[in-house]
């Protein structure tokens, strides 16, 4: 059966997902680079095209928490934001998790210090129990949206979502994009179904969650520790959800936490999140032309952290060089530290170089990560190599 | 428009535990016990950071949600999942403190009353946040010592006056707004169910006094929401339709405000000027009132 295939801009290829996905309840807010994809969910419900409840508020805040209400009655629920209005969602999103319902939202990445994309608005809410899932292209942002909706409504998980894009970048270019059945998609992902409703006949049904973790003598760690185990048990959800979504629509990434590229036989790889993923591929692609042996990771899940694949990965290479588009001041990069961290433990483990890129919008050009590959490869060599940290 | 039920009238049902967390003498307690009996089965609850979760332990489903500020938001996300699930007949409920109400939650509760949300929001007034120890809201009355505005050589209690966000909700052309006290339970019952009929955006503000917090013996709590009301210090209207105001209790004469502070350890501080001061301002607003009851209210 030959699919549809349509040209579009990232931030259509969201409302696409949400389309797809029989979402029965959006939250609007505008903020750049984010705000056309509430406007093409805005024509899709006034054309009939959706059947949701269209909800224009008056705050990212509301945003995020009619969203939490809708999805604990009972709603498949959505909403989207960026920057400084995710920034504004942070508590309510503590809340959402809090309450393991299974919301997903899109996030077009804009920073926080600044109007143009990288990844510091996620970051910012990187301990609010939301699973994050990063997208290098349009194709991606549509499939990631949808397998999003399966992985965090699953029983073993039940935690919300964000699938993340960076803005601008990805908003506002036109790719080719395939649109998976309708009829697939609904069997792939069956109705939502609230683990906690809240209809007037249910009582105090639902309060048992809330009971659980306030309960006399109940260990007062109890949310965070459920919420923990909830993203271990993710780690398989989201392998099994990325090979039935391959098996049923003939696309993947990887295993829906990293993708490795190129990386057979390479002495070093490169590790990077989003489009400079992209990008990076054409510099793997050049480097490896003129025979050096380096590849790259595409880290697609955040969270949780796929600290496992990194394990597996450690003893293959001699070197990492990390990208990070975002940095904690006073740490460094946070993917850096989360992957060496990760590997510290594993006995033949690489050494690691980190690279600050791409922060506020700043270009990071083909020639710019052969560079660093290179740089990574001599480490990999047994050359001493300073600085660690570098400011791409 | 509303008409009064008498007590008798009431459902036997309870939807309140007996086990209560509020403190002595609590007019909270008794509002949720009055809302948990006109609104019955078909009530499901917001609640956010106030009192209401501590004394209104009602039996009927509630969601909370550590978002102080999310009443107006969330219960939109309730309305409207119930409209998709073909469950209107779900009253949306929120029985929400001065502050959810007039200060951290007033985005969110000028944004669903704009939306014209199907929800019923009861608003407790206890002129400041009580959970919290006492501090000062936007709805506590000028000159009133709380945790916040302590008396002393610099400082006479509350600087401003309180604001009117009854007046506030009311311009948002909403189906239905209004006051109601503790003291008057045939009133307030009357327009909960009056609301309870309706469709949209409805919004009733309950007067509530806090003995702890206002320096009231816990016995004379309900005296004193009664003598806000005789003293029209706590007027009883309504405007239905956006727009038809209407008094729906009118004291012959106005008892001096001087008796009702007398009672309340947090007015004890006045004086005599400040006293006059705040008298002055109350019979002025009631007389306004009187020449719009049975007109517009804009």
């Amino acid at each position: 059966m030959v699919e549809k295939f349509e040209v579009m801009v990232g931030n259509k290829a969201v409302a696409y997902a949400v389309k797809l996905a029989r979402v029965k309840f959006i939250s609007a807010f505008p903020i750049t680079p984010q705000t056309t994809i509430v406007q093409y969910l805005s024509d899709m419900v006034a054309n009939g095209e959706i059947d949701a409840e269209f909800v224009t508020v008056e705050g990212e805040l509301t945003a995020q928490a009619s969203a939490l209400t809708a999805t604990a009655a009972g709603v498949r629920s959505f909403t989207a934001t960026a920057g400084p209005g995710l920034l504004y969602m942070h508590h309510p999103m503590h809340a959402t998790s809090n309450a393991r319902l299974p919301l997903v939202m899109a996030v077009m990445h804009r920073g926080v210090k600044g109007m143009q994309p990288d990844h510091s608005d996620m970051m910012s809410q990187r301990d609010t129990s939301w699973m994050m899932f990063e997208c290098e292209n349009s194709q991606e942002i549509l499939d990631t949206g949808l397998m999003a909706y399966k992985i965090a409504e699953d029983s073993r998980v039940r935690l919300p979502a964000i699938f993340a894009g960076d803005g601008y970048i990805l908003s506002y270019t036109d790719e080719p994009v395939e649109i998976p059945d309708q009829g697939k998609v609904d069997a792939f992902l069956p109705p939502y179904k609230s683990n906690f409703p809240l209809l007037p006949e249910q009582g105090l049904e639902n309060q048992k969650i809330q009971m659980e973790q306030w309960a006399v003598g109940a260990d007062e760690q109890t949310p965070w520790k459920n919420q923990q185990d909830a993203m271990d048990s993710a780690k398989n959800v989201i392998k099994e959800v990325s090979s039935e979504y391959e098996r049923v629509f003939g696309r993947s990434y990887g295993n829906g936490l990293v993708e490795e590229y190129k990386t057979e036989g390479v002495d070093a790889v490169l590790v990077a999140m989003g489009t400079i993923a992209s990008t990076t591929r054409t510099a793997i692609d050049r480097l490896q032309a003129e025979g050096k042996k380096i590849g790259l990771v595409k880290l697609k899940s955040f969270k949780p952290f796929p600290a496992e694949e990194f394990q597996r990965i450690a003893p293959t290479v001699k070197s990492m060089g990390i990208i990070d588009r975002n940095i904690s001041c006073g740490s460094g990069g946070i993917t850096f530290s989360e992957i060496r961290s990760a590997i510290y433990d594993v006995d033949e483990h690489p050494k690691t170089l980190s690279y600050i890129a791409g922060l506020n919008g700043k270009e990071v050009r083909v020639q710019d990560l052969m560079r660093i590959g290179e740089k990574t490869l001599k480490i990999a060599n047994g050359l001493v190599v300073t600085p660690q940290v570098e400011w791409v | 428009m509303s008409k009064p039920v008498p007590l008798v009238k009431l459902d036997e049902k309870e939807h309140i535990a007996s086990a209560n967390q509020a403190c002595q003498g609590c007019a909270g307690a008794t509002v949720a016990h009055i809302i948990g009996k006109v609104l019955g089965d078909k009530m499901v609850r917001q609640e956010v950071a106030c009192c209401g979760p501590a004394f209104g332990n009602l039996y009927q489903p509630s969601i909370y949600a550590e978002i102080f500020e999310g009443a107006g938001a969330m219960m939109t996300g309730l309305n409207r999942a119930f409209k998709k699930m073909g469950r209107d007949d779900a009253i949306v409920t929120g029985i929400i403190g001065d502050g959810g109400t007039f200060d951290i939650g007033f985005q969110g509760l000028s944004g669903a009353a704009e939306r014209n949300e199907n929800l019923l929001w009861i608003c407790y007034d206890n002129e400041a946040y009580m959970n919290t120890g006492g501090q000062r809201s936007s709805a506590t009355t000028k000159y009133a010592q709380t945790t916040t505005t302590p008396i002393g050589e610099f400082s006479r209690g509350k600087k401003e006056k309180r604001k009117n966000v009854t007046a506030m909700v009311a311009l948002h052309n909403v189906p239905y707004v209004a006051t109601a006290s503790v003291a008057y339970p045939e009133d307030f019952i009357g327009k909960l169910e009056y609301a309870k009929n309706l469709k949209g955006f409805r919004f009733i503000i309950v007067s509530a006094p806090c003995p702890t917090g206002w320096r009231v013996e816990p016995q004379y709590a309900i005296r004193v929401a009664k003598d806000m009301v005789l003293s029209g210090m706590w007027p009883l209207y309504e405007v239905t339709d956006g727009e038809k105001f209407r008094l729906t209790f009118k004291p012959k004469e106005l008892k001096p405000i001087k008796e009702v502070l007398k009672l309340q350890g947090r007015f004890r501080h006045m004086t005599d000027d400040e006293t006059e001061e705040l008298q002055d301002e109350v019979t002025s607003y009631w007389a306004k009132l009187i020449q719009k009851d049975g007109g517009s209210f804009q």
